[in-house]
C-alpha cells in the first residue's frame, strides 16, 4: 500500500507537468488577448502591459457575437439532445436485441464513421438545398446529427455491451416492454457514457465551421464559431482579437465540461458501489 | 466480461442471415411465458417486440442514409467527372490514375503508414493518465479538469501558439539550449515536422479520449480491483491484469476514433503550422484534399482522393475492430 | 432515478418536433431574387472596411434604393472551398470578391464576363490584367498588389550608410548588409517560407533586376524558358542568400503574415520583400518603425540590362456570378464597390494601395508616395502569371532548395513540366 502511494506521487510529478503544459496555452491567449497588435508583435511572450478588455470588446461586436451566440446554442443544444436520443435508442438494440441485419446495420453504422465530411460535403450541401433546408436551423441540426450520429451510436452500443445480459432479461421477465427497459436500465446505467458523448458531440457542433458554412449562407444565420473564425481574415494579423474571439467562445464549452465532469466522475463512483 | 450476444464482439463472423433471423425468432418468444394475461395481449407484444429494434435503429438509419451515405455516393459517382474544362464529363479512372501517380498524393499515404504506427502512442496517452486518475493519484482531481482544455481551444489558435514556442529561435529551443542541445527546426525539417505535427495533435486532443476512458472505467468490476489490491498486485500488475481487459471495448473505441481524427480532422493543424511543407512533407489526404478543392479549384481529384481516404479508413478501421475484437476475447 | 430520464426524453421530443417546425418556417435568402444581392467576401468583417463598404452601400443605393445588399463575410482558409460547393450547386452569391490571377481563372465559367459593364472604369482604375482572362475581364480590381523591396532607414542610419542610397547593384547590396550586420546584428532579408511563398515574394520582388525587359515581357506573356540562364539565377540567389546566411534562421518553419513583417517590424532585419496592401505594407511598417524610417528602394541590379520596376498586379476584386437573376444589377453594385469614393475609404482606413490611380496619396509618407509613383512604369508580377498549380509546386520545391533536398536543375526540370501542362 505504501509502495502504491509512493508510485502515485512519483506519476503526479510528470502530470503536473502535463497540467502546467494544458494550461499555458489558455493563460497565453488570455496574455495575448489583454494585448495591443504592437505590443504583439514586438514580444509574443512578455505580460500584457495592462490589462485591457478592447480586443474582447472588438470580438464581441466585429464578430457579432450576440447574435450568433442564440444561433450557436438553439442548434447545438437540440443536435446533442436528438443524438443522444437516436443514439442511445440505436445503441440499445445493436448490443442487446437481436434482429435480422443487426449485423449488417452494425457494420453499416460503422462504415459511416469512415466517411470523411470532405468526400460529402459537396453532395450534402446540394441535397440540403433539394430538400429546402439550406439556411434553416433544421438543415443545420440535421447535418451534425448526420455528422455525429455514428460516433455516438459506436459508442453507446460498446458501452451498452458491458451492461449485463442478466439485467435486461432479469427486467423482461418482470413484464417490461423494450421501451421499459431502454428506460429503466439502459439510460440510467448509460449515463456516465451518455455524459460524455454529450460533452464530446456538443465541443464538435460547438467548435464546428465547415458544415455551419455550408448550411447556414446567410449571415444572420450562422454561429458563433464563425464568427470567430472570419477575425482571422486572409491574412493572420490581428491576434489579439482573434484570441479575444476564441476564449469568449471557448467559455460555455469549459463550463459544461467542468459542470459535467463532475457528473461522470460521480456515476462511476456509482458504479463502485455497484460493483 | 458479459461479451455475450452483442453483436460488436462476439456474434461469430460466420453467422448468416437465416441463422441471425432464427436467433431473433428465439429471443423474442422466449419471454413469453404467458405470466401475463391473455393471449390477444401477448400476440400484440410478441409484434411489438419484433418491431422494437426496427423502430429503435430507424430515426437513425434515415438520417444517415439520407445525409451521410446518399452523399457518399454522389461524392464517390462525382469523383469519376472531370474538372475545369471537363467540368460534368464522365472521364472514368482519369482522377484515380492522375492521384496515383502526384508524388504529393504518395508523400500523404506515406504520412497514412506513418500516423497508423504512431497510433498506440496517441491512445497510450490518455489510456495512461485516465487509469492514474483512476487510481487517484494525489491531484486527479485537478488533472481530470484541466487536462480538457487544450481540446475546447480552436486548433488555430493551438496552431498559432505552438508555431511559437517551437519557432527557431523560440522558447523551446532556448530552453534545450541551456541544456546544451542545438536549436531544433521542429517544423522546418522535413524529417521531424510531422511528429511535431502529430505530437500538437494529440496534446490538443486527448482530453477527448479521456472523457472516454472515464467514462468506459465506470463498467470496470470494482470488487475485482480491489481483490487485486488486497492481494498486493503491483500498479503494472493491476493495469495488466484487471484495467485493461475490462477496457477493452472502450479502447476499442478510442483506437477507431482516434485514428479517424489523426487522419481527418488534423487539416487545420497543418493550415497553420506547415502549410503542408517544408518541401511536401506534412502532406496528409485530408490536407491534400482542402487544396485541391479550394485553391486548386479540382472537386473532382478531390472526391477521387475522398473516395480513396474512405476505404483507406474502412479498411484500417475494421482490421482495428477484428485485431482488437480477437485480443479482447483472448483475455 | 426514472422521473428525471423521462424529463429529458420529454425535452428532446419537443425539440425535435420544434426543429422541424422551423424547416419550413424561414426562408432562403441566398442569391436569385432581384429584390436582394449577396456578395461573398472575406473582408467585410474586417473593421478597416467598414467605412469602405459603407461608402460602397451609399453609393449603390443612390441608383437602387429598393435592393438590399447582404454581405457574408467567409473565413479565408475556405473561402473557395465553399465557392467550389456553391458554384458545383449552380447557387449562391451574386457577387464574389476574387484574389486577382489564377484563382479567378480557374473559375471564370462561373462568372459573367464585365467588358461592357465597366467600359467607363477601364481608365480609372489600374490591375485589370489579374481579372481578365483571354481578353475578357470577369472581375474589377479593389487593391493593388505588389511586391516591393523595404528597407530600414534606421539601421541604414545606424550602421553609418546614407538611407536615401541604398544598393543599386547586388554586390554593392551584399556589402550594405555586411556593414548593417556587423554594426546592428540585424539580417539583411526578413524572410518566412513556411507556406512556401516566401519564393513568390522573392521571384517578383527580385525578379526585374535579373530579368531583362524582354525576358520579363515574355514570361508575362506565357513564354517561359524556364532553362534560360538568368530564370536559373532567380532560383540559385534563392538559395545562396539563405546559405550565405543573409535571412533570419529558420525560414521554412517562420511564417510569412505572423513572423516574417514581426521580424523587420522589430527592426531584426534590415530588408524585407512586403507587400502594398492588407498587411506588410508601408501603412503597417510606418506604424512600427517611424514614418520617416520605412523606405522603398529598387532591387538591386544583378544582371547587367535588367530594369528594376515595380512589380504589381489587381489584388483583390469583385466579379459577378453567371447564375444572377439580373447582371447588369449585380455589375452596378460592382462599379459601387469601385468607385472613387469607397476606394478612398478603403485607403484611408487600411492602407490598401487601391486601384483607383487618382486618389491623393500625400500625406501618407514617402514609402507610399515611392510606391504610388511607380504605378506607371510597373508591370505585372512574374509569379501571378503562373497557374495555382506551378505556383503550389514552386512552394514545395523552394522549401527542398533551402533544406537541400532538391537542386536547382530538378526544380527547374519539375517546374518547367508543369508549367508547360497547363
Amino acid at each position: 500500500m505504501r509502495s502504491a502511494r509512493r508510485t502515485g506521487w512519483l506519476l503526479a510529478i510528470p502530470m503536473a507537468a502535463l497540467a502546467v503544459a494544458t494550461i499555458y496555452p489558455l493563460v497565453f491567449t488570455a496574455n495575448v488577448a489583454m494585448k495591443t497588435r504592437r505590443e504583439y508583435v514586438l514580444d509574443r511572450f512578455a505580460l500584457a502591459e495592462s490589462i485591457r478588455w478592447d480586443s474582447f470588446v472588438a470580438a464581441w461586436t466585429t464578430a457579432g457575437m450576440a447574435r450568433y451566440f442564440v444561433n450557436s446554442v438553439v442548434v447545438v443544444s437540440i443536435a446533442v439532445a436528438l443524438l443522444l436520443l437516436l443514439g442511445s435508442m440505436a445503441g440499445f438494440a445493436l448490443s442487446h436485441l437481436r434482429f435480422r441485419g443487426s449485423r449488417v446495420l452494425f457494420l453499416g453504422f460503422l462504415a459511416a464513421l469512415f466517411v470523411p465530411f470532405q468526400v460529402i460535403m459537396v453532395p450534402l450541401a446540394r441535397t440540403m438545398a433539394d430538400v429546402g433546408l439550406l439556411d434553416t436551423y433544421a438543415g443545420l441540426i440535421l447535418a451534425y446529427v448526420a455528422q455525429f450520429l455514428p460516433f455516438t451510436i459506436y459508442l453507446m452500443t460498446s458501452y451498452f455491451s458491458g451492461i449485463p445480459r442478466e439485467l435486461v432479461d432479469a427486467a423482461r421477465v418482470d413484464g417490461n416492454t423494450f421501451y421499459g427497459v431502454y428506460r429503466r436500465i439502459m439510460l440510467p446505467l448509460g449515463k456516465p457514457a451518455l455524459l460524455s458523448v454529450g460533452i464530446l458531440n456538443a465541443l464538435f457542433c460547438w467548435n464546428d465551421v465547415l458544415i455551419a458554412l455550408l448550411v447556414m449562407r446567410s449571415a444572420d444565420q450562422r454561429t458563433l464559431m464563425i464568427g470567430v473564425t472570419t477575425l482571422r481574415g486572409q491574412y493572420s494579423d490581428n491576434i489579439p482579437t482573434f484570441a479575444a474571439g476564441v476564449l469568449i467562445a471557448a467559455v460555455p464549452v469549459l463550463a459544461i465540461y467542468l459542470f459535467f465532469q463532475r457528473r461522470i466522475v460521480d456515476a462511476i463512483t456509482a458504479g463502485a458501489t455497484k460493483g | 466480461m458479459a461479451v455475450e450476444g452483442t453483436p460488436l464482439s462476439v456474434r461469430p463472423a460466420g453467422a448468416g442471415r437465416t441463422d441471425n433471423g432464427r436467433a431473433s425468432d428465439r429471443r423474442s418468444r422466449r419471454p413469453d411465458p404467458g405470466t401475463r394475461s391473455g393471449p390477444p395481449r401477448n400476440r400484440r407484444r410478441l409484434t411489438s417486440d419484433r418491431l422494437a429494434p426496427y423502430i429503435l435503429v430507424a430515426p437513425a438509419v434515415l438520417i444517415i442514409v439520407a445525409f451521410r451515405l446518399w452523399p457518399l455516393a454522389l461524392g464517390i459517382n462525382f469523383s469519376f467527372t472531370g474538372d475545369l474544362d471537363r467540368d460534368g464529363q464522365p472521364v472514368g479512372l482519369a482522377n484515380y490514375i492522375e492521384l496515383f501517380r502526384d508524388p504529393l498524393f504518395q508523400i500523404a499515404l506515406r504520412n497514412v503508414g506513418l500516423l497508423v504506427l504512431l497510433l498506440p502512442v496517441a491512445v497510450a496517452i490518455p489510456g495512461a493518465l485516465a487509469t492514474f486518475i483512476f487510481l487517484r493519484v494525489p491531484g486527479h482531481r485537478f488533472y481530470r479538469s484541466v487536462y480538457f482544455f487544450p481540446a475546447v481551444l480552436s486548433p488555430v489558435i493551438a496552431g498559432a501558439i505552438f508555431n511559437l514556442l517551437l519557432a527557431y529561435n523560440g522558447p523551446l529551443n532556448r530552453l534545450i539550449g541551456t541544456v546544451g542541445l542545438g536549436p531544433i527546426d521542429w517544423l522546418g525539417d522535413p524529417k521531424l515536422a510531422m511528429f511535431t505535427v502529430v505530437g500538437v495533435h494529440i496534446w490538443a486532443t486527448f482530453g477527448m479520449a479521456l472523457v472516454i476512458f472515464l467514462a468506459g472505467f465506470a463498467t470496470l468490476d470494482h470488487a475485482l480491483l480491489d481483490a487485486a489490491r488486497v492481494d498486493g498486485a503491483s500498479l503494472p500488475q493491476v493495469i495488466w491484469h484487471v484495467i485493461l481487459p475490462g477496457l477493452s471495448r472502450t479502447i476499442q473505441f478510442v483506437v477507431v476514433t482516434t485514428m479517424i481524427g489523426l487522419l481527418t480532422s488534423m487539416f487545420a493543424l497543418l493550415y497553420v503550422m506547415t502549410s503542408g511543407g517544408p518541401g511536401g512533407a506534412t502532406y496528409l489526404p485530408e490536407y491534400y484534399i482542402w487544396v485541391q478543392m479550394g485553391q486548386m479549384n479540382r472537386p473532382a481529384l478531390a472526391s477521387a482522393a475522398s473516395t480513396v481516404l474512405f476505404f483507406i479508413m474502412l479498411v484500417v478501421g475494421l482490421v482495428q475492430v477484428a485485431i482488437l475484437r480477437r485480443a479482447g476475447r483472448e483475455d | 432515478m426514472r422521473q428525471k430520464i423521462y424529463g429529458p426524453v420529454v425535452l428532446v421530443a419537443a425539440l425535435a418536433l420544434t426543429s422541424c417546425g422551423s424547416a419550413t418556417g424561414s426562408g432562403t435568402s441566398s442569391g436569385g431574387a432581384t429584390d436582394t444581392l449577396v456578395v461573398w467576401d472575406w473582408k467585410s468583417g474586417d473593421a478597416s472596411a467598414a467605412a469602405y463598404l459603407e461608402q460602397a452601400r451609399a453609393d449603390f443605393a443612390e441608383q437602387h434604393p429598393d435592393t438590399t445588399v447582404e454581405f457574408v463575410a467567409q473565413p479565408f482558409d475556405q473561402y473557395y472551398t465553399l465557392l467550389g460547393a456553391a458554384i458545383q450547386a449552380g447557387e449562391g452569391p451574386d457577387v464574389i470578391m476574387f484574389n486577382g490571377g489564377g484563382q479567378l481563372r480557374d473559375r471564370t465559367g462561373a462568372l459573367v464576363p464585365l467588358d461592357d459593364y465597366v467600359a467607363d472604369d477601364q481608365q480609372r482604375l489600374a490591375g485589370w490584367e489579374a481579372f481578365s482572362d483571354d481578353g475578357e475581364i470577369y472581375a474589377a480590381p479593389v487593391t493593388l498588389q505588389g511586391h516591393p523591396v523595404y528597407y530600414n532607414k534606421g539601421l541604414y542610419e545606424q550602421a553609418g550608410l546614407d538611407p536615401e542610397q541604398p544598393a543599386a547593384t547586388w554586390d554593392e547590396f551584399l556589402d550594405n548588409c555586411a556593414t548593417i550586420e556587423d554594426a546592428t546584428g540585424a539580417h539583411c532579408f526578413a524572410m518566412g517560407n513556411q507556406e512556401g511563398s516566401g519564393i513568390q515574394f522573392f521571384m517578383s520582388g527580385m525578379g526585374p533586376s535579373i530579368l531583362t525587359p524582354a525576358e520579363y515581357d515574355a514570361w508575362i506573356e506565357g513564354e517561359r524558358d524556364w532553362q534560360a540562364p538568368n530564370v536559373r539565377q532567380i532560383f540559385e540567389l534563392w538559395t545562396e542568400v539563405e546559405t550565405t546566411g543573409l535571412n533570419n534562421p529558420g525560414v521554412n518553419s517562420t511564417t510569412m503574415f505572423t513572423d516574417m513583417f514581426a521580424i523587420f517590424e522589430a527592426g531584426e532585419a534590415a530588408h524585407v520583400i512586403g507587400l502594398m496592401s492588407d498587411i506588410g505594407h508601408w501603412k503597417d511598417f510606418n506604424e512600427f518603425l517611424g514614418e520617416d524610417a520605412v523606405g522603398v528602394m529598387d532591387p538591386p541590379i544583378v544582371t547587367d540590362g535588367a530594369a528594376p520596376l515595380l512589380p504589381y498586379d489587381g489584388g483583390i476584386g469583385y466579379g459577378v456570378a453567371r447564375w444572377t437573376a439580373d447582371p447588369a444589377l449585380a455589375a452596378d453594385l460592382v462599379r459601387s464597390l469601385t468607385s472613387t469614393d469607397a476606394l478612398t475609404a478603403f485607403y484611408l482606413e487600411s492602407g490598401a494601395i487601391a486601384s483607383d490611380t487618382s486618389i491623393d496619396t500625400s500625406g501618407s509618407g514617402a514609402a507610399a508616395g515611392t510606391l504610388v509613383a511607380q504605378l506607371e512604369t510597373g508591370k505585372p508580377a512574374l509569379h501571378v502569371a503562373l497557374s495555382s498549380a506551378t505556383q503550389e509546386l514552386m512552394g514545395r520545391l523552394s522549401q527542398q532548395l533551402l533544406s537541400d533536398s532538391v537542386t536547382v536543375d530538378e526544380a527547374l526540370e519539375q517546374l518547367a513540366a508543369s508549367d508547360q501542362a497547363e
